[in-house]
């Protein structure tokens, strides 16, 4: 019976701790040294799918925890901003039946944690609500006066169908339309976000940038595959000293830059990093949207055998992409990988389509 | 039936043997890191070539008795010929076969490594289910 009643008490208090929001750390500047926030980073980082990497000495990793750690490095040291991080967990049970909470949030102001709590994702279609509401919850007023930046770290986001992006949910769905109604709840409408880093394989897609592109100004993407191991955050630890002008797309393509040495050095596949003026691509995504949209739409109704063939391409590998404006706006950092069939292609557009066969969808039936 | 119950007791005990937060593309991935960590352990060129071609044969025969075994869904039948595919690439590069220049010796190691990296973000593996992945590990290492 003793057993029993200490047993109870221990499952209440281990209950109890993962159910609620609580607050770890409390603010703890003295009055008076109040620092200002220039600086608001949104970092959401997706953990739930086979996200374990090695390295050249064989170490293995999951590359969300180290993401994590990157993100809260940036909280940590950058005294003029307020950082944001969801990380989202796969599915977990205690003692089997007791379903425990599938997000973790963290809010830092000023480099110190201010909040770290659990919560429930989105338990259908995921746009990002929950964390939304956090992001509301904690933000500070001036946002439209500082410079934002928001942070994807996960798998490829599917622009179309997108069940079984989380592994341990299969019947959550997830796709770049999801992802635009998330970023849409997190501006401050009329302003844009004024970098968006999309740390994921393919994110470079004409649909892809053309959605988010409503959402920010300059949007970093890797074009092709991205190994695990992500983009460098480097340089986004002290925003003060590397943002000090205050040039944003200058910035970025010093980030991209810097992500693309770190990856060239360790990797031996290919690296493609690329970066998006979402205002002067326009021109080079309304020419393509049509065409775009229309192999989106043929592949919408094909079966999960024949979307297992697709492969994807640089778009410059097919005519009806190829545009004098196709390089407008666009800056790309590009390595071929050092094996394999496409090792002596020099050159990426930086834009990634989807290589469908013209016997499977042909434009000009269209 | 009772050889088909008997084999499906015998998977089972695998599978849950596997370490908890194992998943079937990290263990696939494992296996290849293994092979690139015992490449670089040679100094012997001939011996690394071995290594990684021996490597290359398992997994193969492991996909042909998993594609072959009649448990496996269509899908995965797709994710596993993309996958032999994608494998049999790095095996005529490596012998410098179908138009492959062969890799060079001194190169063997970096080849070692590409191998692991481009597994681990094929895209082939992520429509492989679960069951197939954990079928192949298991013949893998039935097979070494």
């Amino acid at each position: 019976m003793v057993f029993i009643s200490i047993g109870y008490a221990a499952l209440t208090v281990f209950l109890s701790s993962c159910s609620a929001g609580l607050p770890v750390q409390v603010e703890s500047h003295k009055p008076g040294h109040v620092l200002a926030t220039k600086y608001s980073i949104v970092c959401v980082i997706h953990g739930d799918g086979d996200y374990i990497f090695h390295d050249t000495s064989g170490n293995e990793y999951k590359a969300d925890d180290k993401a994590l750690a990157g993100a809260k490095r940036i909280a940590q040291q950058n005294p003029y901003a307020e950082v944001f991080i969801f990380h989202q967990k796969p599915r977990r049970n205690f003692l089997f039946f007791f379903p425990l909470q599938d997000g973790e949030f963290y809010y830092y102001r000023n480099g110190q944690l201010i909040a770290n709590e659990l919560y429930w994702r989105d338990q259908k279609q995921s746009q990002l609500d929950p964390e939304a509401v956090l992001y509301h919850r904690f933000r500070t007023e001036n946002q439209l006066e500082m410079v934002s930046i928001f942070l994807y770290y996960g798998h490829e986001i599917p622009q179309f169908g997108g069940k079984g992006y989380d592994a341990s949910y299969p019947d959550r769905a997830f796709t770049v339309y999801d992802f635009t109604i998330g970023l849409r709840d997190f501006t401050h409408h009329p302003k844009r976000f004024d970098l968006l880093v999309l740390s994921t394989c393919f994110g470079g897609t004409p649909y892809t940038i053309d959605a988010v592109g409503s959402f920010a100004r300059t949007i970093i993407a890797s074009p092709d595959n991205l190994h695990l191991s992500y983009f460098d955050l480097h340089l986004l630890e002290r925003l003060d000293l590397s943002l000090q002008d205050g040039d944003v797309p200058a910035f970025a393509k010093r980030f991209a830059h810097q992500a693309f040495k770190q990856l060239t050095r360790n990797i031996q596949t290919a690296v493609s990093i690329a970066v998006y003026d979402a205002d002067r691509v326009k021109e080079f995504l309304y020419s393509v949207r049509r065409v775009y949209n229309y192999t989106l739409t043929t592949l919408k109704g094909e079966t999960q055998e024949f979307l297992a063939t697709i492969e994807h391409c640089d778009c410059a590998d097919l005519p009806e992409y190829v545009l004098p404006t196709m390089n407008k706006g666009v800056d790309v950092f590009y390595r071929p990988a050092r094996f394999g069939r496409s090792k002596n292609k020099q050159n990426h557009s930086g834009w990634e389509c989807l290589n469908v066969k013209p016997q499977e969808a042909t434009f000009s039936d269209y | 039936m009772q050889i088909r119950i008997a084999f499906g007791s015998i998977i089972m005990m695998f599978v849950l043997a596997l370490p908890s937060n194992a998943d079937g593309k990290g263990e696939l991935q494992k296996y290849f890191s293994d092979t690139a960590n015992k490449v670089k352990s040679t100094e012997n060129a001939s011996e690394k070539r071995k290594i990684l071609s021996e490597s290359f044969q398992s997994m193969s025969e492991a996909l042909d008795k998993v594609q072959n075994s009649g448990m496996i869904s269509k899908v995965d039948r797709i994710g596993i010929n993309r996958f032999k595919a994608t494998l049999q690439e790095k095996r005529d590069e490596l012998a410098g076969s179908n138009g492959y220049e062969r890799v060079s010796d001194k190169d063997l190691n970096a080849f070692s490594d590409y191998v692991v990296q481009d597994m681990e973000q094929a895209a082939e593996m992520v429509t492989i289910s679960l069951v197939a992945l954990l079928l192949i590990i298991i013949l893998v290492v039935l097979i070494v």
